[in-house]
């Protein structure tokens, strides 16, 4: 398309249209691998990839835009919502797709994440992104990533379509609550965004079952290979009664070797790279229990492939919400992606993590930490023998040094400076482990000591956290040493509080 | 004591191996060094290593036969590495890898695999960083044309992924440290040619052109930035300054 005439009135639209779509927090690009193609452009890496980092430290990966930001709702908490008074404006599909294209020529990009205000209706909203999505699949044929937001109250055949040429699509759930859905989003109900999921997760299942994959296929390795891993309701029952009886948390299977680690062949046709959601964090009252639990429940229930947080940041005045100017609440956004990323890849549980009675993740500890100085009973663990999982839940522990370790240790005693050369580390990990009956400095296993040890040795970071409204210099990696990034993008994404 | 002078490509690092191996003084009593990259010491005495294909392939051979296809391929990586101590990295690891076979690459608790892994793994890590930032300056002639100053030679590790992207676009991504060039045209395979800074810049000298998209991609970039959780410390650590040299959006 000749764009040259024309340059300074898309600026104004790609300025407009990409800052209103910048609260969303997805821009992953993974869980796809496509080859490139004679006569065609672009393939996909399922590893995903970042393109640039933005003044806020967040990946960006994709083309993030609004096909729109007219709307006919009205969201409490959202900027484009009907009774704002904004400049609207609407790309044309033919502008959406030489953005993209040109854009992915130029490196800029790995692809497109597309979504929309709802305008004049959902099914013609849904309708004119399948136009640009057809378009860049069909007549540019573009076989890099893409991301579709399914519109919520957009019927099930336009849905159906579009799935079969996007990589990933989500409905952002928004609020955990039923009552914060109505109370913040009159025009949508819980029904209408768990509908459209709902039917994504069966297009998918239909989609792998013809190709003969099953779900557990595509699930992140703690979910379903851990034995108390989201998936594997009847072993971590039998852990649970095991342990009444004061069995050991998990015991090493003589000879037992580590589960490989597959890749995933074929591309199915439908959404192949998963579905994710998102929920808004601190615009209302939910605990942080209450959302892991909800989160727990998005994994089992619907297959999501990501849930994302998004910390509130005040855009609107308005009476049921925080005022605008409150902070965003960076550090609870934080936790809750560790916790995420402890059920996803350390078999953890929410339960585990948080109860009714201590609802809220800890300020000055990781939640791993944290379990782990609240269950000192299962600690020290000895390296030599210990079962993977039970080195997974060691702090200073990550995935990747527990895999080195396991495979290591076959071929010989280990000794301290072994283990840091295998990743691990020790000024966490010195507390909970022996090596060889040994521990590397003599410390009595007391809460209180440990607690003041795993705080001080992050003096700095602690004394940001409680002396500076900037918490966003943690690091994930850095606080739970969670190395083993099975998405090097999640790696990135994780400090930007964008995982 | 003897050190043997490689010059700086798989060949020469690889027939280095070969002679300090060969000459059987023990490998405790040799030691390997790059060209141009070592500081001579009293009681030393130095070997200039002259590139030799065959010998070459014969350490090539074994890696693989003797070790594994992975060892070959973390050793290949270590060796675009522009690091002093590559070569003797890559030779005490063979040392282990010829004793221990294909395991070698899992006892991380010895200090030879630890190292070459660690160097590898940088070079490993510093092309996939160029798969996320490497910009390609659309030219006159059609051209997308890409300079960047790696400290490893990625080239060859980046060009397959491009070449896979856009088979059908004509390409280049030119190393400015090492003035040479990945090219690739549309339809065929990509080839690594010198490309002397001289010629490289006569050549953006005659073909560039103002682009439209470069304004707005820096719109876009500018705006998906969420003002109230600005972090330029979390943004330098992702994006060091020094890859920002080349970057369209920084430019
Ligand atoms: S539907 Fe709600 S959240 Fe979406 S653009 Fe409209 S007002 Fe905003």
């Amino acid at each position: 398309m000749e764009i040259g005439k024309n340059i300074i009135g898309l600026q104004e639209k790609l300025r407009i249209l990409s800052d209103a779509a910048k609260y969303d927090v997805a821009c992953t690009s993974s869980g796809v691998d496509r080859k490139g193609a004679g006569g065609a452009i672009g393939n996909s890496v399922a590893a995903g990839i970042c393109h640039s980092f933005a003044a806020d430290g967040r990946c960006i990966s994709l083309l993030k835009i609004l096909l729109t930001n007219h709307c006919i709702y009205d969201c409490k908490y959202c900027l484009n919502r009907r009774s704002n008074d904004v400049e609207r404006t609407a790309f044309t599909p033919d502008e959406v797709c030489s953005l993209t294209i040109e854009f992915y020529r130029r490196n800029y990009i790995e692809g497109l994440f597309l979504s929309s205000g709802v305008f004049p209706s959902p099914n013609e909203t849904m309708e004119r992104i399948y136009e640009i999505l057809y378009k860049l699949r069909k007549v540019y044929q573009f076989r890099g990533y893409i991301h579709i937001k399914a519109i919520p109250g957009a019927d099930e055949t336009i849905l159906d379509e579009v799935g079969l040429l996007a990589d990933r699509m989500s409905v952002n759930l928004e609020l955990p609550t039923a009552d914060s859905l109505r109370a913040l989003a009159p025009h949508k109900s819980r029904d209408s965004i768990l509908k459209p999921m709902s039917r994504i997760q069966k297009k998918i299942v239909e989609s792998r079952q013809s190709m003969g994959q099953t779900a557990r296929l595509e699930r992140a390795w703690g979910v379903k290979s851990l034995s108390s891993g989201l998936f594997r309701e009847e072993s971590y029952q039998k852990r649970l009664e095991a342990e009444k009886d004061g069995a050991p948390l998990f015991v090493a299977e003589r000879g037992a070797g580590l589960p490989s680690v597959r890749r995933r062949q074929d591309i199915r046709t439908f959404v192949p790279a998963g579905q994710s959601t998102q929920m808004i964090v601190g615009a209302t009252s939910e605990s942080d229990y209450h959302m892991m639990m909800v989160t727990q429940a998005l994994y089992r229930q619907y297959d999501l492939k990501r849930v994302f947080f998004s910390a509130y940041i005040g855009l609107n005045d308005d009476s049921a919400l925080p005022a605008p100017g409150t902070p965003p609440p960076l550090l609870r956004e934080h936790r809750l992606y560790q916790a995420d990323w402890l059920l996803r890849f350390y078999g953890f549980r929410a339960e585990e993590l948080l109860s009714e009675e201590a609802p809220n993740f800890n300020v000055l500890l990781d939640p791993k930490c944290d379990w782990a100085v609240r269950h000192l009973e299962y600690f020290p663990v000895e390296v030599m023998s210990a079962d993977y999982e039970m080195l997974l839940r060691v702090p200073g522990i990550g995935a990747k040094s527990a895999r080195r370790i396991y495979n290591a240790r076959r071929f010989g005693r280990l000794d301290f400076p072994d283990l840091k050369r295998l990743g691990v580390v020790l000024k966490r990990a010195h507390y909970f482990i022996t090596l060889g009956g040994r521990q590397m400095f003599p410390v009595s296993l007391e809460e209180n000591r440990i607690t003041a040890g795993l705080i001080s040795d992050n003096r700095k970071k602690n004394w940001k956290l409680t002396h500076e409204e900037n918490y966003r210099q943690l690091n994930l990696f850095d606080d739970m040493k969670l190395e083993a990034a099975p998405e090097i993008e999640d790696f990135k994404k994780a400090a930007g509080g964008q995982l | 004591m003897k050190g043997f002078l490689c010059e700086d490509s798989l060949e020469g690092i690889f027939t280095g191996i070969y002679d300090a191996w060969d000459s059987g003084l023990g490998h405790e009593n040799v030691k390997l060094f790059m060209k141009g990259q070592y500081e001579p010491e009293f009681f030393w005495e130095y070997e200039d290593v002259a590139p030799d294909a065959e010998k070459s392939e014969k350490v090539a051979r074994s890696i693989r036969r003797k070790i594994s296809g992975e060892a070959f391929r973390v050793v290949y990586r270590a060796a675009l590495s522009a690091r002093e101590e590559r070569a003797d990295v890559i030779y005490r690891f063979l040392i282990e890898g010829f004793c221990h076979g294909g395991v070698a690459l899992r006892l991380l608790q010895k200090k030879a695999v630890a190292d070459v892994f660690e160097l590898s793994r940088k070079v490993a890590n510093e092309a996939h960083q160029y798969l996320e930032f490497i910009r390609f300056e659309q030219l006159k002639n059609g051209v997308l044309f890409s300079a960047i100053s790696p400290r490893s030679r990625v080239i060859t590790l980046v060009a397959p992924h491009f070449a896979d992207r856009f088979p059908g676009e004509n390409w280049v991504i030119y190393d400015d440290v090492r003035e040479e060039a990945a090219i690739h045209m549309a339809g065929e395979e990509w080839v690594v040619a010198e490309f002397p800074k001289a010629q490289a810049d006569a050549f953006l000298e005659d073909q560039g052109e103002a682009d439209g998209y470069v304004d707005l991609w820096k719109v876009f970039f500018h705006t998906i930035s969420i003002k109230e959780r600005e972090n330029p410390d979390c943004q330098r650590n992702f994006l060091p300054l020094w890859y920002r040299k080349h970057m369209t959006e920084f430019l």
